[in-house]
């Protein structure tokens, strides 16, 4: 697919889309929505990843780059959390997708989607977040202090930061904290993500439906599940063992198991019941 | 299918001219970085020597969908690949696995 503008208005914004169908024109059971995370992420780590399986699985998979990554548009400002749910909104009705979707996000693109469920809750069949936080206080001060370490560590001292990740953490990861450091350089991301409206425990209450929540054992993320299970005690709440927070990256097939199981039953799966140790049952 | 309208009827498809496809479609994408003078070999890999993004990579694989059709799954085809083999995936990998997908077509 391509380019898609989500409204005609000056406040419309250009974003890259793209949609894989159940192969041989069958017809698709449910559409699913997979948001990627911040700054180094986009599109591609669904793409190349569970995205084709889901497809085969027979599930219409719509894949797009937040605004300011990946091909889609970079404006200068307008990066609150508030903006990215809009843009979701603003794109399933132009593609007008009017049935209840699965939303799948790994880490900020799971805040994208949790945040939508509690505006759409009619809108929405299930929730899956891979390493991710609804934006609560905890999570707007988590994601504050990480802002605060990036533009102080790495877009102050770019060069000698890069030189650094680059000895230290090979050309690759040099190359995508560049592209991090352009985007926090040239947009407001860094100040509009931090200073984002958070939801009141009562919001996050109010979310009915199935929610899946996937942690590497291993990550910081995993030691914070409980205050999502605590507010949503239907969670399914599951933890990878040997897993850090690059859990879709590093263990595909883990997380494609999951997010099948999870999508793939209608009205999706019923809560289970969370072991004092975090395992799902 | 599209292939049948592009390609002459040859009973095999050589990698050499799937390498002068997929290296046009290459340089497409480079161009957009100022980047239009680099030699692609059958050795060239995606991010060391080419320095592409993964996101770099959905727009050549929808490069190789409008050119070959659907059998060419590049989505797929990396999908099975470890992290550590698509970081090193060189254009020849990629040129064997589309010569692979044509000729499978045509049996």
């Amino acid at each position: 697919m391509a380019m898609i503008r989500t409204t005609d208005g000056p406040e419309g914004i250009r974003l890259h889309v793209q949609r894989l169908a159940p192969p041989d024109g069958r017809p698709p059971t449910t559409t699913a929505v997979l948001l990627h995370g911040l700054l180094t992420d986009s599109l591609a780590s669904y793409y190349f990843t569970v995205a084709p399986a889901l497809a085969a699985a027979g599930t219409d998979v719509v894949m797009y780059d937040h605004r300011g990554h990946g091909r889609s548009e970079r404006p200068y400002s307008s990066y609150a959390l508030a903006d990215f749910v809009t843009d979701l909104e603003r794109l399933l009705d132009r593609l007008e997708i009017t049935s209840p979707v699965h939303l799948v996000g790994n880490c900020f693109g799971g805040t994208v989607a949790f945040e939508y469920a509690v505006r759409h809750p009619e809108r929405v069949a299930g929730v899956c977040l891979i390493e991710s936080n609804p934006a609560t206080e905890s999570w707007a001060k988590d994601i504050a202090d990480i802002f605060r370490r990036l533009v102080g560590e790495l877009v102050e001292h770019e060069a000698e930061a890069l030189a650094w990740v680059s000895a230290h953490e090979g050309d690759h990861t040099a190359r995508l904290a560049r592209s991090a450091a352009r985007l926090v350089r040239t947009t407001s991301i860094a100040r509009d993500i931090p200073a984002s409206r958070v939801l009141s425990e009562e919001q996050v209450r109010s979310v009915r439906c199935p929610v899946l929540a996937v942690y590497g054992r291993e990550s910081e993320l995993a030691g914070q599940a409980w205050r999502l299970a605590s507010l949503l005690p239907g969670t399914r709440s599951v933890f990878l063992p040997g897993q850090g927070h690059s859990v879709l990256a590093e263990a595909p097939g883990l997380v494609l198991g999951l997010l099948l199981s999870s999508i793939g039953e209608p009205g999706g799966t019923p809560p289970v019941p969370v072991a004092a140790d975090g395992d799902a049952r | 299918m599209t292939i049948s309208g592009q390609t002459p009827a040859v009973s095999v498809v050589d990698a050499r001219t799937v390498l002068a496809d997929i290296a046009r479609m290459l340089r497409a994408v480079l161009d957009e970085y100022g980047l239009d003078d680099i030699e692609i070999t059958m050795e060239t890999r995606f991010t060391e020597d080419l320095e592409l993004e993964s996101i770099d990579l959905v727009t050549l694989a929808g490069s190789l969908e409008a050119h070959y059709g659907r059998q060419v799954n590049f989505a797929a085809f990396v999908a099975d690949l470890e992290l550590d083999e698509i970081i090193g995936l060189t254009v020849g990998r990629l040129v064997e696995h589309v010569v692979r997908c044509l000729n499978a077509e045509r049996n």
